[in-house]
């Protein structure tokens, strides 16, 4: 029995250590209608594997609630219902952003017909296009209806993995805001369009000629969205919900499994997941903080960054950011330097420069904002003074004549007086001897 | 003193006024001159080298040149208060007196020198 | 001889005189008394905490001095002062009175005592008014004798101009000034009249502990030397002012630029150039008596002549083009604003918004100086009676402190010092007359002075302080009288005499009376506390600002920065110990600006201000729910003029008043003023108050529309029981990066326009067109 307990226990660490799991926690909420549950199997069954707890909801249950209290009860949630046009009291795009304040992850799926989420997809600064008009290609020849489109995965994705079959696609594109917290993951192909099956090409004519205007087409429209908001919470924005459905998984040569995979890995915080460990700050001479810098002091500032291994579930030293800049800031940066990793030091990134001449209440600020990484930023306020009343240089060689100038009159005054005292004595002995 | 031709006369005052001075003043007294002119020049060298060479530092060349002058103006006093001549305008200050005021004045002017010297 | 008045003949000569000098210490110290007692109204009513709004700065610095020592607080760098500036407090403070506390507390502890820095701080002032009196006795005895001195001390004691800037509580700069000033000058007469260096140097160790302690030291670099040109000009010139001079001078300056915040200035700039140029001129005028006493020749007198004037000459061109140049630094707005009075409103917004620095109002000088004010100038020209070398300095000052009294209220405690004198001396005369009890013989014959008598009238003074009645007396002493032939004019009768006596005791009575009421009425409220009285008669006591300070203080957290308008800053200092941005220092005028700006702005413009320097939180003064007059509404326009003054493109003082040139806050408030920051955070709400009525703002008496303003960048913090002190927190950014107004639509439920994917061909026509 004991041999095969500690089997047992061996086989599950096992398979624990073969799961990427996600840095912020494994409860996952899927809003779907329960009659599609079955349509998304591999999708799911993809997640459980990883580790994730899915609960599943319809999306007008009123059980189990988003949040209690103001508290986020799932860590991640997913949206996948694309055919209702109401929700639950408790799912409402108000509420969404509210759980993402809280650290929610969230992926949503769009689709074709209006449902709360066409609100909010335009807060997230994604342009939606007319209703009922999903997208269309006539390219490539295939066999399957024009809004069934293979989509070639990019080459150089922070997102999707490299050398990934082409992912089918049924939905509706989107073009992006200016907002640069949004994160492209899939961009529609260039010769796709979003029109309703019925009108002509007319009004894609008269946008075409207005510059582009308008258009609803072409590889500026995305299908997959990412964003990164600025509490660190992520979502994704799809199309359409078809992308993670098992009839296109299983679609020959189709990337969409792998798709899949990896925009849960970046949405649930797996992958390019960073953090800042530490942050220390001390003079050149020394190891503890000081409480105050004196101006022209020469400052070392140093900061511990690790990067989430999702294989290992563990937060490990990464010295990868060759770019990342250090600002010793007072309302405008006095200095900004590069923060370039310790050479021998994994995780340790380490800068020397000279505290301004100029005294004030100063921050250390690192604000790193990579698309697709996450968002770095750290501020230490320290106030630098100047130097004390007798730390200036003093008595100094150029000053001699005043000096002696000082110290001859000090001497000429108790020479005279002293003259002048014995000047007295012998003057008031003459007299007397006069007397 | 006779008249003296116009085109002589700053020098043949000056020397007027060299003879009279030595006549007139007492030991003492030229004494405490002599002294008052070794200040001035200490005062002069100081000041040519301030605006010669460099004012920096300030604060040494002011108290410098301050305890100079300081010294120079209460060493003057007292002369004026023991000038047997200013005897009525000075009644309540004796000589002796005078000299104790010439010595407490200029140990704090010392003072305060010392302390801004640096 | 014949006494109109029947006085004791045996006393011998020593009897008279010891028991004129135990009267007169027993007056001395009653007067002290007096003049402490009568300005513990402020204690008694409320509590012993510090008033105003300048006095919270110095008692903050004052207990880094006691908790750290004197080297930490002369190196002390307030990081929560001007955030991010940050103020080097040892190098722009006056440390003198911090000092003098510093060393009590000091000296107390090492006493075994250990007194709370607080209550010394707000004790100070009264302590240091008791030594006031007797540096003014002192003052007034070299003018004239004991009698005036007397009366000089219990008029400064009690007098209420004194009074306003040294109640308990006031801990300000000019708790010790006014000490500093009178005893500065008591030594600089004492050392013109003896032509002593040891007076000369005390005096300059005295002007010293002044420079060190008050910014108004100013008023003595430039009193002496006009007095000692005075003198010159007038051919008084002896070897007793030259000694005097030469010795406060030359010490007197040296040490005063050891002080940080004085530093070189004494050699550099025009406030103190007429000090230097009377120092010089004195030299040269020594010297010139001391040839001259050598010489008798005409001729040589002459060239001696030409060269002195040649001298004077090239000294004032020499002044006036090194002041065009630049090496001289010119008059400083704040002086420079004594003599052009329209300056400061055009150039110096700030200078000119501060309510001390308005021209004085007639009603003023009464209220501050009662009868004083017309024995003054009866006093000044028995001054020029007599015209020995001090009464030609009462003059002067009296000129010269009149004329600041007229310029700026604030300068009325300059002048309060020299009526006391004059008024003293005017009164001590009036009083001398009537109460000498000798009468001339009915012959014609000389009759020559006797030793001194003593006449007995003691008139009483009441004092309706705090409950206890003190008794004040004043033993007049006759002096001696010079012999002279009696003419027979003058009063001998005794019922007249009685009269004029009995109607003098009353003007002093009517004195104390007054004083008394406005100290307890008008000048002592701290003005942290207000009070009101309720329907039926008892005090209400409004304790808003502590209530909102404290707060700030318990709810957020210690480096929670709070912006407000600079009045605030010390006490929010003091009381909340929050970071603030600007203070009552106002030595950065761009920071303030900013800061007007922000409020003056509508909240777009505003909200960048408030992140880029990490404000937390907002703190205005409404007084519209209260009548409370003093609010942030009612300064708006200095906001405005100051913000215009550096961005005068952006805010334009016009554009807040309606286009009729009326200030409204109602509906018909113009647009820019609707959207400021300022009126926003002060109406937020507002109109809730009213439960559907007309809301009303009691201060402005205009009616505000029922909508009231909406803030998307700012929420509300907390606002106190009488809506006067309201707080906000700014809200950081947006989680999704929008701008706030648009992700506050969203949180209503608002939903956005839609839009279009955007053009591509903005960047080809730029290109194209270039």
């Amino acid at each position: 029995m004991l041999s095969l307990h500690t089997f047992l226990l061996f086989f599950l660490s096992l398979s624990g250590l073969l799961h990427a799991k996600s840095s912020s926690g494994d409860s996952v909420l899927v809003v779907l209608e329960p009659a599609r549950q079955a349509d998304f199997s591999i999708f799911f069954d993809g997640l459980k594997e990883q580790g994730y707890e899915l609960t599943f909801r319809g999306p007008k249950d009123e059980k189990p609630i988003v949040a209690e209290h103001d508290v986020p009860a799932f860590s991640h949630i997913i949206i996948l219902a694309s055919e209702s046009k109401n929700f639950a009291k408790d799912i409402t795009p108000q509420s969404l952003v509210e759980l993402m304040s809280g650290g929610t992850n969230l992926l949503m799926a769009l689709s074709e017909k209006q449902t709360p989420l066409s609100s909010l997809a335009s807060e997230f600064s994604l342009i939606l296009p007319p209703p009922g008009t999903p997208l269309v290609s006539f390219f490539p020849e295939r066999k399957d209806p024009l809004s069934m489109i293979p989509i070639d995965a990019p080459v150089d994705s922070l997102i999707l993995s490299p050398k990934m079959n082409p992912v089918w696609f049924s939905g509706v594109p989107h073009a992006l805001g200016s907002n640069p917290l949004l994160v492209p993951i899939l961009h529609a192909p260039s010769d796709s369009f979003a029109a309703d099956t019925d009108s002509n090409a007319d009004a894609l004519v008269d946008a075409a000629e207005k510059g582009g205007e308008g258009l609803w087409a072409g590889s500026q429209l995305s299908v997959a969205t990412g964003f990164q908001a600025l509490g660190g919470a992520r979502a994704t924005w799809l199309g359409g919900v078809d992308m993670l459905s098992d009839k296109f998984a299983k679609k020959s040569k189709a990337g969409n499994k792998q798709f899949a995979r990896d925009v849960a890995a970046w949405t649930f915080q797996e992958s390019r997941v960073l953090r800042i460990d530490s942050t220390t700050h001390h003079l050149v001479n020394g190891t503890t903080p000081l409480e105050q810098y004196t101006i022209n002091d020469q400052i070392v500032y140093t900061a511990q960054i690790s990067h989430y291994n999702a294989k290992t579930s563990k937060w490990e030293p990464y010295s990868g950011i060759t770019d990342m800049q250090l600002e010793f800031t007072m309302l405008d940066p006095h200095v900004r330097t590069a923060l370039l990793p310790v050479a021998g030091s994994p995780g340790t990134y380490s800068v020397t420069f000279r505290a301004p001449d100029r005294h004030g209440v100063f921050k250390f600020v690192i604000n790193h904002k990579r698309k697709g990484w996450t968002h770095l930023f750290s501020s230490t306020t320290v106030p630098v003074v100047p130097p004390r009343h007798d730390g200036y240089p003093r008595f100094l060689s150029a000053a001699w004549p005043y000096y002696a100038g000082a110290i001859s009159t000090s001497v000429g005054f108790f020479v005279f007086s002293a003259a002048w005292l014995a000047g007295e004595s012998r003057e008031s002995k003459k007299a007397k001897k006069t007397q | 003193m006779p008249p003296k031709p116009a085109a002589s006369e700053p020098t043949s005052a000056v020397h007027t006024l060299w003879k009279a001075y030595n006549e007139n003043t007492s030991d003492r007294l030229k004494f405490i001159d002599a002294f008052l002119v070794f200040l001035m020049l200490s005062g002069i060298v100081q000041f040519a080298y301030c605006v010669l060479v460099t004012t920096f530092p300030y604060n040494a060349f002011l108290s410098g040149f301050a305890s100079t002058v300081g010294q120079f103006v209460l060493t003057a006093s007292l002369r004026s208060q023991v000038n047997p001549d200013n005897k009525n305008e000075f009644k309540d200050v004796s000589p002796e007196r005078a000299f104790a005021d010439f010595a407490v004045g200029s140990i704090v002017l010392h003072f305060f020198v010392f302390n801004w010297l640096g | 001889m014949p006494q109109a008045i029947p006085l004791p003949s045996d006393l011998s000569p020593a009897t008279v005189a010891n028991t004129a000098s135990l009267l007169r210490i027993i007056a001395l110290s009653l007067i002290s008394g007096a003049a402490i007692a009568s300005r513990l109204f402020a204690v008694i009513n409320f509590e012993s905490i510090i008033h105003e709004f300048d006095p919270w700065f110095n008692y903050r610095a004052t207990r880094v001095l006691a908790s750290k020592g004197f080297y930490e607080f002369w190196n002390w760098f307030d990081p929560t002062a001007w955030y991010p500036l940050g103020r080097v407090v040892g190098g722009t403070v006056y440390p003198g009175l911090m000092a003098t506390s510093g060393v009590i507390y000091y000296g107390l502890r090492a006493l075994n005592l250990p007194v709370d820095i607080r209550n010394i701080c707000v004790l100070l002032a009264p302590g240091f008014s008791a030594l006031t009196a007797w540096a003014t006795y002192m003052f007034t005895k070299e003018m004239k004798d004991e009698s005036a001195g007397l009366l000089a001390a219990a008029f400064i004691g009690i007098v209420p101009g004194y009074i306003s800037r040294s109640v308990a509580g006031s801990y300000d700069n000019e708790a010790i000034a006014i000490f500093l000033l009178m005893f500065t000058f008591f030594c600089w007469i004492k050392a013109l009249k003896l032509g002593s260096a040891l007076f000369g140097t005390v005096a300059a160790v005295f002007y010293f502990y002044m420079v060190a302690a008050w910014g108004g030291y100013v008023f003595i670099t430039n009193m002496i030397p006009l007095h000692a040109l005075v003198l010159i000009l007038m051919g008084r010139f002896t070897s007793r002012l030259y000694v005097a001079y030469s010795s406060w001078y030359v010490i007197g300056t040296l040490a005063s630029m050891q002080v940080p915040f004085v530093g070189f200035q004494p050699v550099s700039t025009s406030e103190h150039m007429a000090a230097l140029g009377v120092f010089g001129l004195l030299q040269i005028v020594a010297f010139t008596q001391l040839v001259r006493s050598h010489v008798s020749s005409k001729q040589f007198q002459d060239i001696l002549f030409v060269a002195l004037v040649s001298a004077g000459v090239l000294g004032v061109a020499a002044f006036v083009g090194l002041t065009y140049k630049g090496t001289i630094a010119p008059w400083t707005g704040r002086f420079y604003s004594l003599w052009d009075t329209g300056y400061a409103k055009k150039y110096i917004p700030i200078i000119a918004s501060v309510s001390e620095h308005q021209p004085t109002a007639w009603p003023s000088f009464f209220m501050d100086l009662q009868f004083l004010i017309f024995l003054f100038p009866a006093g000044v020209i028995m001054c020029f009676h007599q015209l020995r070398d001090e009464h030609v300095f009462v003059i002067i000052y009296a000129v010269m402190a009149s004329y600041f009294a007229g310029v700026m209220v604030r300068l009325m405690l300059t002048l309060t010092p020299v009526v006391c004198v004059a008024a003293a001396v005017a009164f001590s005369s009036l009083l001398d007359t009537y109460l000498d009890a000798h009468e001339p013989e009915p012959e014609a014959s000389a009759t020559d002075s006797a030793a001194s008598v003593d006449t007995g009238k003691k008139p009483k003074k009441e004092k309706a302080a705090t409950g206890s009645a003190l008794a004040d007396l004043v033993a007049a002493a006759t002096p001696t009288k010079k012999g002279d032939a009696p003419k027979f004019k003058g009063v001998y009768g005794t019922d007249t005499r009685f009269m004029i006596v009995m109607n003098a005791i009353a003007m002093l009575s009517f004195f104390v009376f007054h004083c008394t009421w406005a100290t307890a009425n008008a000048y002592s409220s701290p003005s942290v506390v207000l009070a009101s009285q309720n329907q039926d008669g008892s005090q209400h006591i409004i304790d808003d600002f502590r209530e909102a300070y404290y707060w700030l203080r318990q709810n957020t957290p210690e480096t929670a920065v709070v912006m407000s308008w600079w009045d605030y800053g010390y006490q929010i200092a003091g009381m909340a110990d929050r970071p603030t941005l600007v203070d009552n220092n106002t030595w950065n005028n761009t920071h303030i600006a900013t800061v007007g700006k922000a409020m003056s702005s509508s909240e777009e413009v505003a909200y960048p201000i408030l992140r880029k320097h990490d404000v937390d939180y907002v703190l205005v003064i409404f007084g519209g729910l209260l009548g409370y007059s003093g609010d942030d509404i009612n300064k708006f326009l200095w906001m405005v003029r100051i913000a215009q003054g550096v961005w005068p493109e952006e805010i334009q003082e016009p554009n807040y008043f309606t286009p009729q040139g009326e200030y409204r806050v109602d509906s018909m408030a113009s647009n820019a003023m609707k959207n400021s920051l300022m009126y926003k955070m002060s109406y937020y709400r507002f109109s809730e108050l009213f439960g559907g009525g007309q809301a009303v703002d009691r201060v402005r008496n205009q009616q505000l529309p029922k909508e009231g303003p909406t803030l998307d960048v700012l929420d509300e913090a907390y606002t106190t029981e009488n809506w006067i002190v309201r707080i906000y927190q700014v809200r950081k950014e947006d989680l999704l990066g929008r701008d706030l107004k648009s992700a506050n639509a969203f949180a209503k439920g608002k939903k956005r326009k839609r839009s279009k994917p955007a053009s591509r061909r903005r960047a080809l026509s730029a290109a194209a067109s270039t």
